[in-house]
């Protein structure tokens, strides 16, 4: 069966690129019809994403490949075009259901901000960037959508620019991505170099790193090229140790960070690794490497959000913890659990983060210390919030425990000192993820707003209600029984990794994670402050997030800065000392032949004598030396 | 050593006295008269050389005729001058002659 | 290089004693402080200077410079200062700057020049000047000088001519 509305698939990206150009060149006079317009291209983007992937899902499996020539040089076509696969099509849905539901969030939340249409536009050309990363047919287009997502993003998490905190988390954000920039991009360059017919679309990729025509590029080669690729990766989707950004970013406004972490940017760096795999596969060292920082990362992140006391760099520090377990599952070589991953989580954390916004747009406040006693007050919001803490912290039957479980199987089969490190990350998920729910929603209200504080307006709670409702039923797609999705998705009906192991472990400890933080914040049985007391050193450590940023400032940002200032001083005093001295010349000369220009002959006479001398002995003179 | 050396010095002396009156003084009939040293001095060397140069002949001698006679005229010439500068500017000192500035 | 070996004949006895009045004459006249005096003292160098000329055999032209500059310009000269009215003292080195460097500057010339004498080597005459000049003068002017001279004639007619256009007319004025 032919495809019919594949073709048609580069309109999704177009629709939000019209809007944010309509709202770049009419937003001043457009204000709150702008906003209107940029959700509902956003919609339109919606509909078609979900018509091509229902179409894809009911029979038309094969890839579609559409667009043109965009540079020839010599042998060498560049083409500028776009594939839509399973994988893309399951991509485009994700991220046009989550910009939409946060476009329309953002309607309420952003009501009656200044800039609202700047705003909508920016928010229209993250979208944009990000459809069109997911459809690129090549490294090189995905590299440039890459570059704009880091733009948009740096431009969104500082959009509130009048607060320093603002401009310096977009500036880090930035920088840090940067450097995992560089590594795609001297991965792409190497890429171009040693491919043949420097071809660097997907599908010839596949090709060349299939193990069937293996040794076309060596192991060292492949090696590097996967380990640049996934520094690149590892910097968007804030891998240790580039995950310093991430926590940061969410000095941007709330429904940009339920954006961020869950359907664009971060998605972006798992995205760039499923989409390489094959460089990856050809190299168990990179595969290690992958699977190993992304179980460090997944604890190592965990950790720290124990100790955090502000809701939303919680969930933040819960995001890098769950991108460290999708490459952890890339890392163990399951492409599916990876993709599911990303799907629920997706699903669970944008909920998780507008019931944040939410929380936050009642309160005023974003410190969890302030709050408490918000359940009664903020019913949908407790419970839409109550149903992502679940499901982030691998309950069944809600979606993260099917996708946890998916990547705990994969691990178990593949190393089992791995699923070790993934169960307890797992149980500290499930540990700050109750803290962070009771403390909110339970107990009585401790901050000065919370007695006052109101459920939000229906255009906030609507995509909180949608998205809890996804939360549920999404991890249905794939389950230990039914590898659907994964199907799908890989094209090959491989046996699932389904364990009973990793089953009753993950339960056993999300459950245990539960229970010991409704333990300790609701019932008091254990006292809050027994570790803190019994060892301060410890929460010290995770309060300050391991010092890393404390490192990296004395590490790299202190003799940066001591290189520039020397700099800065070469170049005011000498530099500038030398432009300055010719200047100087010139000046002094231009006086001095003011001064001999004084209409008397005498004088003229005398620089005639004078000049006469200095001839005569330059002259005469040389027989001399 | 023949005397020509030492008439030269001499009138290498001569002129540099007369070309630092020149360059010095602030009356402006001094420095006429200091030019007419100078050409004195030239006329001296002219003539010293028509004795003792390479071929003695009058035509040295001839040449500080015709250059004494073009001495006479700038003379009469520059004190009419002056006198009609003087008339205008009331002064003859030469560093307030600053025309050529203008 | 600086071999004095000079013999003390009667002629560089003459030649001594008048270049020193002449010297002494010209740095006089740099140093008094009246303009007068200055004049004067030119004009003892230039007496000397035509000395010097009969010491060279050219008894016409020490004549014609007795005549010209001693009798004439000088003069000439003084006429010029007492028309002009003017200050009569020299101020004191007003302007030391100037001074000083036109001083370096002429004792550099004088040291060039007088190097450039010391290394140039002068052979003998080869002949001598006839006795009676004042004679050859007068022929080689009116034959083979005849043009220049008659032109030298005009350049003094119209430098007169000149002269006393250039004083005159300025009287006229008021």
């Amino acid at each position: 069966m032919a495809t019919v509305f594949s073709p048609y698939a580069w309109l999704v990206p177009a629709f939000p690129f019209v809007a944010f150009a309509v709202l770049t060149a009419f937003g001043r006079s457009l204000s709150r019809t702008g906003a209107w317009l940029a959700t509902a291209g956003t919609f339109l983007s919606l509909v078609l994403s979900l018509v091509i992937a229902i179409e894809r899902m009911t029979g038309a499996a094969e890839d579609y490949r559409g667009g043109y020539e965009w540079l020839r040089i010599g042998d060498f076509s560049l083409p500028f075009g776009f594939e839509v696969t399973n994988l893309a099509a399951l991509m485009l849905v994700v991220v046009t259901l989550v910009a939409f539901l946060v476009n329309l969030y953002s309607l309420g939340y952003m009501k009656g901000d200044d800039r609202i249409s700047v705003f909508f536009a920016y928010v229209s050309l993250f979208t944009f960037s990000m459809l069109g990363l997911v459809l690129a047919d090549n490294l090189l287009l995905l590299y440039i959508f890459w570059e704009l997502v880091g733009v948009c993003s740096f431009l969104l998490v500082g959009f509130w620019y009048q607060k320093p905190e603002a401009k310096a988390a977009a500036k880090k954000a930035f920088i840090v991505t940067r450097i995992g920039d560089i590594g795609l991009l001297i991965a792409i360059l190497l890429l171009f170099w040693y491919m043949p017919d420097h071809a660097l679309d997907f599908v010839s990729l596949h090709n060349v790193f299939d193990p069937q025509n293996g040794g076309t590029i060596s192991l060292g080669i492949t090696t590097l090229i996967a380990l640049l690729i996934f520094l690149g990766a590892a910097g968007k989707s804030g891998q240790f140790p580039l995950h310093v950004w991430l926590p940061d970013a969410m000095e941007g406004p709330t429904p940009i960070s339920a954006l961020i972490h869950a359907a664009t940017m971060v998605a972006a760096g798992v995205f760039l690794v499923v989409r390489t795999f094959d460089v990856f596969e050809a190299s168990q060292a990179a595969m290690d490497t992958v699977a190993i920082i992304g179980a460090f990362t997944a604890i190592f992140a965990a950790t720290i959000g124990l100790a955090q006391n502000d809701i939303k760099r919680v969930l933040a520090y819960s995001t890098v913890s769950q991108l460290g377990y999708m490459m952890l599952a890339l890392g163990v070589g399951s492409v599916p659990g990876a993709m599911f991953h990303l799907f629920t989580h997706a699903f669970f954390k944008a909920l998780l983060f507008l019931g944040a916004g939410s929380v936050i747009h009642a309160v005023h406040t974003q410190d969890i210390r302030e709050m408490g006693g918000l359940g009664r007050r903020m019913k949908i919001t407790a419970w839409t919030f109550g149903i992502g803490a679940l499901s982030l912290s691998g309950i069944p039957p809600l979606a993260g425990f099917w996708s946890k479980d998916a990547i705990l199987a994969a691990a178990l089969a593949d190393r089992p000192w791995l699923f070790v490190v993934g169960a307890i990350a797992a149980f500290f998920t499930a540990l700050y993820m109750s803290r962070l729910f009771f403390l909110v929603f339970f107990g009585k209200p401790r901050g000065e707003h919370g007695a006052q504080a109101k459920e939000s307006p229906g255009v906030m709670t609507f995509p909180l209600l949608v998205l809890a409702a996804l939360a549920v039923v999404a991890g249905f797609a794939n389950t230990p029984w039914n590898g659907w999705l994964g199907q799908w998705l890989t094209g090959n009906a491989e046996a699932d990794h389904a364990s009973a192991l990793a089953i009753v472990v993950s339960v056993a400890v999300g459950l245990l994670g539960f229970y010991i933080g409704w333990l300790v914040y609701v019932k008091g049985a254990v006292r809050r402050d027994v570790l803190s007391s019994r060892l301060p050193g410890v929460v010290r450590l995770l309060e300050r997030k391991y010092y890393i940023d404390e490192l990296y400032a004395w590490l790299f940002v202190r003799p940066l800065r001591a290189l520039g200032d020397a700099l800065t001083a070469f170049d005011t005093h000498v530099v500038d000392g030398a432009v300055r001295l010719v200047g100087a010349a010139a000046n002094g000369i231009g006086k001095l032949n003011t001064r001999l220009q004084n209409g008397q002959l005498q004088t003229y006479g005398l620089a005639g004598l004078l000049a006469l001398v200095v001839l005569v002995v330059a002259i005469a003179g040389r027989r001399f030396w | 050593m023949s005397m020509l050396a030492s008439y030269l010095t001499l009138a290498a002396v001569l002129f540099c006295i007369g070309f630092y009156g020149v360059l010095t003084k602030r009356n402006a009939i001094i420095v006429l008269l200091s030019i007419e040293l100078m050409l004195n001095a030239v006329n001296l060397n002219l003539v010293a050389f028509s004795k003792y140069g390479v071929n003695p002949a009058l035509t040295g001698q001839i040449f500080s005729l015709f250059t004494m006679t073009v001495a006479a005229a700038e003379a009469a010439v520059g004190i009419a001058v002056l006198i009609v500068l003087y008339r205008s500017k009331a002064t003859v000192n030469a560093d307030e002659f600053d025309e050529l500035r203008r | 290089m600086l071999n004095f070996n000079i013999d003390f004949t009667g002629e560089f006895f003459a030649f001594f004693l008048l270049s020193v009045c002449a010297i002494v004459g010209a740095v006089l006249a740099i140093n008094f402080a009246k303009v007068v005096h200055m004049a004067l003292s030119l004009a003892f160098t230039f007496v000397s200077l035509a000395g010097l000329f009969i010491l060279l055999q050219a008894e016409f032209v020490a004549f014609v410079q007795v005549l010209l500059y001693v009798g004439a310009v000088t003069i000439l000269m003084i006429f010029g200062i007492m028309m002009t009215k003017h200050q009569d003292e020299e101020k004191a080195r007003s302007r030391p700057l100037l001074e000083t460097l036109a001083a370096i500057g002429c004792l550099c010339l004088f040291g060039i020049l007088f190097y450039a004498i010391r290394a140039a080597s002068f052979p003998l005459p080869a002949a001598k000047l006839p006795d009676n000049n004042t004679l050859e003068i007068g022929k080689l002017l009116y034959s083979a000088y005849a043009i220049p001279f008659e032109l030298v004639s005009v350049l003094l007619t119209v430098a007169f001519i000149g002269a006393v256009a250039l004083a005159k007319r300025e009287e006229e004025k008021p």
